[in-house]
């Protein structure tokens, strides 16, 4: 219902408050000036930035997931949206109008939390009116309005209990029951899915789509589970120690992942990253791993050469279903790997295996296999494997972002 | 199924365990037995009897009967009631006040807040009552000089001598002695809320008068019913104070069921007559007390 807009936001905790003291203190004692530590939030004079300099136009209906690990920032944002946290600076806009100030309750947004936060005290029926009543909504449209959300969350038996009596999965749908009974303009989830078990996870999940389809709103969801990026997001914001790290729609975060820390968090199991040397030949790219030669496809051959890469030291991402085994007698360029573990997932098999010193996994659909590893293959075994020359993602070594655009 | 063997040594085991758990029971049981239901049962019979010094006869209901009509028992409850109605309402609110305007400061300043309220729960009663003693004094009193040099009174007020004033001072001092423990459980109950709820109700379009009594004061009900009793019962039994500034004067307008019974019994020695007065006392609180639950869970519900 509404569009979501937010400029240079910045969330600065100011050293002093209570849980950066410690940190402070450790910052002193380790001595003065310390090298930036990986995984570590920043933390500057002011105190520790949170969220840095966050920009993101979120469009008039839009789904759109915050997603990264645990400290990211990503629920800093989301309060700061619903302005349960003061935005330090910058500015935020919804539907236009600038809320930089404006308390909650007159933000038209309505939230969902991890914990669920249903009233103990109220039926499942005054949880969900509520909100309304505090708007002095008439009775009978309050009614109206609860019914029908009960309905499609099929919660109507239970109007009447309270939240005490309901079970995990059904408490989660009063949770969001609550919210939508009021038609916010902007519909915020915190780790919604996040207490319940896998099973009614993923049931849930399909839920939240089919009730996405239903109601026309703007979404905001923060989770940590790529999965449920993947599945529920229009576009997904990855983020790292309070920085956004890219911005795209599933499917382009996963095809073309602009750094090392989105090509590793998106797509399970992880992909694989070989040091490699980038070789120009005749003209021609290659990819030196442990010494052999890959030839790199026609499209990255033609990005590569149009920004005119230098040689060079480089990483090579390559995702585990993309590579194929091969046979030892073949011609092609192909890599030789000892099985370390064999995980048999069901239509596929994951192969974790050894090159020289890297790890390296493997997904293989498990009908393309050799009636003799039909059942999997054994500790030890040496096998070969290769990939097709357009597929890999090419990293810088140091500042870890595509080196082609 | 179990064999039978197993269900025997299973029924052992519990029955040794319960021997166990008695065993461990047992001392606190003895003190409880013999200081509190022994005692109340000696209470409930002697309140028939004519028990004095010399005589203990069987008298029935007379003792009952005679305190129906004793103007001073009659004065002694109203009193208490007057306490009680008094000192309840406002201590659990003042405390509420306090606690929701000092649990979320910095810690420091809470626990000097905290401290402050508490210490004349910590201090003895009888120190505590000394230095009011002092300050009411009509010749070198501090409220007098106070009031004097305001310019509100002109005369010297003798205010735990004069019947219109007396009960009044006695519910103060009360008042500021109750309040310590409720604070205390307030800023511990009102910490406790979980803040999602709150953060849930303010996205929801609550105010923050609506967050307090839709969210928080449901939420701290328990606390309040616990209060609610301890003040009630602190409130009934009000008796060293009243001992220490005016022994239930002047003209008995300070005396309240408590101190009557000491005195019926300390001074007067009518055994019989004040257990029947103990006896009264006993079911007035303990018909409050299930008021109170019920009022307290019938508001948690709606």
């Amino acid at each position: 219902m509404a569009n979501v807009v937010l400029k240079n936001v910045q969330k600065i905790y100011p050293h002093g408050s209570r849980e950066n003291k410690k940190e402070q203190k450790k910052k002193a004692k380790s001595g003065a000036v310390q090298e930036q530590q990986k995984n570590q939030p920043v933390v500057t004079q002011d105190g520790v930035i949170a969220v840095h300099d966050f920009n993101l136009e979120i469009a008039d209906n839009e789904f759109i997931v915050l997603v990264g690990p645990s400290g990211c920032g990503k629920s800093t944002t989301l309060r700061m949206i619903a302005g349960l946290e003061e935005i330090t600076s910058g500015e935020l806009y919804i539907d236009g109008r600038l809320v930089n100030d404006v308390a909650p309750k007159d933000r038209d947004i309505a939230m969902v939390f991890q914990s669920y936060a249903l009233y103990p005290h109220m039926t499942v029926y005054k949880n969900m009116a509520f909100g309304l009543e505090l708007r002095k909504e008439k009775p009978e449209i309050i009614d109206q309005k609860v019914r029908e959300a009960a309905e499609i969350l099929d919660i109507t038996h239970y109007l009447d209990r309270l939240p005490k009596a309901l079970s995990g999965g059904q408490r989660q749908r009063v949770a969001i029951g609550r919210a939508i009974v009021r038609d916010p303009k902007v519909f915020l989830m915190d780790e919604p899915l996040s207490n319940l078990d896998a099973k009614l996870r993923n049931q849930m999940r399909a839920e939240i789509i089919k009730l996405r389809q239903r109601i026309k709103t703007t979404f905001v969801y923060v989770t940590h589970d790529q999965t449920e990026a993947m599945t529920l997001g229009d576009r997904i914001v990855i983020m790292k120690d309070g920085f956004i790290m890219q911005v795209g729609t599933p499917q382009e975060v996963f095809d073309r992942p602009e750094n090392l820390f989105v090509a590793a968090f998106i797509g399970s199991p992880q992909m694989n990253f070989f040091p490699a040397e980038l070789v120009l030949e005749d003209g021609k790219y290659l990819a030196r791993i442990s010494g052999v030669d890959f030839p790199l496809g026609a499209d990255l051959q033609s990005g590569l050469s149009q920004k005119k890469v230098q040689a060079g030291p480089i990483i090579l991402g390559i995702r585990p279903e993309h590579l194929t085994l091969c046979d030892s007698a073949t011609t092609e360029p192909h890599l030789k790997a000892t099985v370390e573990v064999c995980e048999m997932m069901g239509s596929t098999l994951h192969l974790h295996a050894k090159v020289a010193q890297n790890e390296v996994v493997l997904a293989v659909n498990s009908v393309d296999l050799p009636p003799e590893h039909r059942y999997g293959f054994k500790p030890g075994e040496e096998v070969n494997f290769s990939f097709n020359g357009n597929l890999p993602h090419l990293f810088g070594p140091d500042e870890q972002n595509l080196i082609y655009a | 199924m179990l064999p039978k063997a197993a269900l025997k040594r299973s029924r052992a085991l519990r029955r040794r365990e319960t021997i166990t758990a008695y065993l461990f029971l047992l001392p606190s049981l003895f003190f409880f037995l013999a200081f509190v239901i022994v005692p109340m049962g000696i209470a409930l019979v002697t309140s028939f009897f004519n028990h004095t010094m010399e005589s203990f006869e069987f008298v029935g209901l007379a003792n009952y009967k005679e305190l129906f009509s004793d103007p001073v028992f009659l004065r002694s409850l109203k009193n208490t009631a007057l306490i009680v109605l008094v000192a309840v309402p406002t201590v659990t609110a003042f405390s509420l006040w306090v606690a929701s305007a000092i649990y979320e400061l910095a810690a420091g300043l809470r626990s000097f807040f905290r401290i402050i309220f508490y210490l004349p729960v910590v201090t003895g009663t009888v120190a505590v009552t000394v230095v009011w003693k002092w300050m009411f004094n009509q010749y070198y009193g501090f409220f007098n000089y106070g009031l004097k040099s305001l310019g509100l009174i002109e005369k010297n007020i003798s205010w735990l001598g004069d019947e219109r004033y007396a009960i009044w001072c006695i519910i103060l001092i009360l008042f500021t002695t109750s309040i310590g423990q409720p604070i205390v459980l307030y800023v511990a109950a009102l910490g406790n809320v979980d803040k999602s709820l709150i953060e849930a109700a303010e996205v929801d379009g609550a105010n923050r008068r609506q967050v307090f009594w839709k969210i928080k004061w449901p939420s701290i009900m328990p606390t309040t019913l616990y209060i609610l009793v301890i003040t009630t019962i602190n409130s009934f039994q009000c008796f060293a104070l009243i001992q220490l500034l005016t022994s239930g004067g002047p003209n008995n307008s300070t005396s309240t069921v408590m101190y009557y019974i000491y005195y019926q019994v300390f001074r007067l020695y009518r055994y019989g007559y004040a257990n029947a007065m103990g006896i009264i006392l006993a079911i007035i609180i303990a018909l409050f007390s299930a008021l109170q639950f019920k009022l307290t869970k019938s508001g948690k519900a709606a």
